[in-house]
């Protein structure tokens, strides 16, 4: 692994002097930016005798608090294992959308680099699409961190994802971290349109490429019937966000006095297994005349830091009716967790901060990941919002 | 269709047909319906759910099994493809006898090769989602489409459609017999593409034939071959974008001696109303275009225009019925 010959602070050189005894030792670029912060980052891959696999990111005080957290996912089970198989380099395309947290996920490993495609459009309003030195991936493995946040923007992208298997590549993973439409997913009415269908469908015709069927990769898809959606010339995988919860939930003050809530019985069942060791509540909605009531079922909030965990919300209607009852119910703080941060029409302005001590009229935390970009992008920074990053557990599923 | 086709037609067990249709074309499909008793139309109720993604409801489902069933799509812009995708993926999987897409108009149709490695064929993407249909009781689903701009492209279609390529040139045929002029017409081509696809289609009038020459940056058009002199030349071609090629060809006739110029082009795509250049008279000696026929595969286009001076609708709806009995 190079390192890079730039000057650092004298408490980093020390640290260097230790580190260079390993075996891989990567570091990253030190930027110094105009305002003289510094920021930096490292990724030890191996130990000689214990395999953490850790990772520390200094932000300059200017910036809001962005937390990345970076903890392994449940398909990399041992660092060490990592360093002894062989590491696949990965061209990683993205879109516009995604540049942000490409440039992450290639900053969690020296074997991803970033590859640009020319996205212009022709007067028609149709792509004009280009990919520069495609020769340059013959042989390579390939993959393309797709965003759909809305319709319109499917076209342009399917047509890299359609055009990148067959230029010669040796293998091509598709990451699509939201899977839209994925709540439409069944006809309840002949004549209903299950789009979750549609957008399988358009996703299982992805050309093979050299190294076999594209390999998708998702994160808490909504429905776990969907995962039979697709045939058989694509290998989906599918990725949860919890891990990066429970990293997050241990390093709380108060981690010893936290329950999770299930606002239904869909999100019990979807997650149930991940967060087996907490004390769980579930919640449900009971008809009472005309209105649809949240209840709890089951479960203990009073006393407790519940944590309402969910794969995403649109409105938050369901999140603020929970946040209600379990306050009602004695819980003396509340947070929420969504993998995917959906919230149209900007309706995340609905979730207000505690400042310390009113679940009734505020939460804690909420934390969402980085699958939706455009949310990223206005939440960032406001409390309670937090932002647990994909980005390590991406890197780490590329190299599947 | 020639009018011997047409008495074959009438003879042979017509089909009844249910015709679904996206937002923009329902004038157009309208217009479908009332040209045969055996078209009946059918809606879609289309809604969006808050994140914008499709929230659609096929009305009387049940009732198109056993059914011949058709969509009439328009792909006008990469936003609306899904949606209408979403339903052409749906229809063929309720027990319907036969499935039939119609989309008059095929777009990304102009970037159909890839001259460098790394130049994206958006119309192998479009080719590839439509190649993707599921199939129907009535198997693989037919495919009708207007003048799609390369020959090449039907090849790539894989084999679980039909692709039934229709053209609009009859129209524009029967529109110069009622001409007063009728026997001075000239076609002309404003290059050896627009030839090639339609010379066959129109070799009982004069031709003409322009193309494109380089002098020294710029590339002007010129006449290859033909004489316009006297004649009203009716320059002829599948598509027109912005209109340059148009006029340009426009002025080169009418320097050649032209006595009127007139335009047909099946699909008006005219983006950014690029039409507008052709309903303000030109400054000085240019006398403009004396008649621009357009047929109403582009919904838009038509919905802004109409009919005002010099363009003119040929509708499709008649040769969209009569392709539906196929």
């Amino acid at each position: 692994m190079a390192t890079r010959p730039t000057p650092f602070p004298s408490s980093f050189l020390t640290r260097k002097k230790i580190l260079s005894r390993f075996t891989f030792f990567k570091q990253f670029s030190i930027l110094l930016n105009d305002k003289k912060c510094s920021r930096f980052r490292c990724q030890i891959k191996s130990f000689e005798n214990q395999p953490p696999n850790w990772n520390v990111e200094f932000l300059p005080g200017t910036q809001p608090i962005h937390l990345i957290q970076n903890s392994p996912s449940s398909s990399i089970s041992m660092a060490s294992d990592s360093a002894l198989k062989t590491v696949k380099n990965v061209c990683l395309f993205y879109c516009a959308e995604t540049k942000a947290l490409a440039e992450r996920i290639a900053a969690e490993s020296d074997a991803i680099e970033l590859r640009a495609i020319n996205w212009r459009t022709f007067e028609d309003g149709f792509p004009n699409l280009f990919i520069p030195n495609a020769h340059g991936i013959r042989g390579k493995n390939v993959a393309f961190l797709a965003s759909f946040s809305s319709p319109g923007l499917i076209f342009e992208q399917l047509s890299i994802i359609y055009a990148l298997p067959k230029l010669f590549v040796s293998s091509f993973t598709l990451v699509l971290p939201f899977f839209p439409t994925g709540t439409s997913e069944r006809m309840e009415d002949e004549g209903d349109v299950a789009t979750a269908f549609t957008l399988a469908r358009i996703l299982s015709n992805i050309p093979t490429s050299r190294g076999g069927p594209t390999s998708l990769v998702t994160f808490d898809i909504h429905a776990l019937q969907e995962r039979f959606y697709f045939g058989d010339n694509i290998l989906p995988c599918f990725e949860s966000g919890i891990p990066l919860l429970k990293s997050r939930l241990q390093q709380l003050p108060d981690s010893d006095n936290i329950s999770i809530a299930f606002p239904d019985d869909g999100a019990w069942k979807r997650f149930h297994k991940q967060l087996q060791h907490f004390p769980t509540i579930v919640c449900n909605k009971v008809r009472i005349g005309d209105q649809r009531i949240v209840r709890i079922k089951e479960g203990e909030a009073a006393g407790r830091h519940v944590v309402i965990v969910d794969d995403l919300v649109q409105s938050g209607g369901t999140l603020i009716e929970c946040q209600r009852v379990l306050a009602a119910n004695g819980a003396a703080k509340i947070s929420a967790y969504v993998t995917h941060g959906i919230f149209p029409n900007r309706s995340w302005q609905r979730f207000e901060h505690d400042n310390g001590g009113h679940p009734e009229t505020g939460l804690t935390y909420f934390w969402i990941t980085d699958s939706c970009p455009q949310t990223v992008k206005e939440v960032m920074g406001k409390p309670p919002f937090e932002i647990l990053s994909l980005a390590g557990s991406i890197a780490a599923a590329l190299q599947i | 269709m020639e009018n011997n086709n047409m008495g074959e037609l009438k003879c042979r067990n017509r089909k009844q047909v249910h015709l679904f249709y996206c937002m923009e074309c329902e004038e157009l499909a309208r217009k479908v319906a009332t040209h045969s008793e055996f078209i009946t139309l059918q809606s879609i109720n289309w809604r969006n759910f808050d994140d914008g993604f499709p929230n659609l409801y096929i009305n009387n489902a049940h009732d198109i099994r056993g059914q011949h069933v058709a969509f009439l799509a328009s792909f006008s812009s990469p936003a609306v493809i899904f949606e209408q995708l979403s339903v052409i993926y749906n229809l063929p999987r309720l027990f319907v006898a036969s499935f039939t897409l119609v989309l008059p108009f095929f777009p990304t149709g102009s970037f159909e090769r890839m001259e460098e490695e790394g130049d994206v064929a958006t119309a192998f993407t479009m080719a590839r989602i439509l190649s993707n249909i599921p199939i129907s009781r009535g198997g693989p689903t037919s495919l009708v489409i207007y003048d799609i701009h390369a020959l090449q492209e039907r090849f790539y279609f894989g084999d679980h459609v039909l692709p039934l390529f229709e053209t609009g040139i009859p129209l524009l045929k029967q529109r110069l017999h009622q001409l007063p002029d009728a026997n001075k017409i000239v076609v002309a081509f404003p290059d050896d593409g627009a030839w090639k696809r339609f010379h066959k289609l129109l070799d009982n009038f004069p031709t003409v034939i322009c193309t494109k020459a380089r002098e020294g940056d710029k590339r002007r058009v010129q006449l290859k071959e033909g004489n316009p002199a006297d004649c009203h030349v009716v320059i002829v071609d599948d598509l027109v974008q912005s209109g340059g090629t148009l006029i340009e060809c426009q002025k080169v006739l009418v320097a050649n001696g032209a006595a009127k110029v007139s335009a047909y082009v099946t699909h008006g795509v005219f983006p950014k109303r690029s039409w507008e250049r052709f309903t303000q008279k030109n400054e000085g000696s240019e006398k403009g275009f004396a008649f621009f026929w357009i047929t109403d595969s582009c919904p838009h286009t038509v919905k802004a225009i109409g009919n005002t001076a010099p363009f003119e609708v040929l509708s499709l709806a008649g040769s969209i019925a009569d392709s539906l009995q196929i």
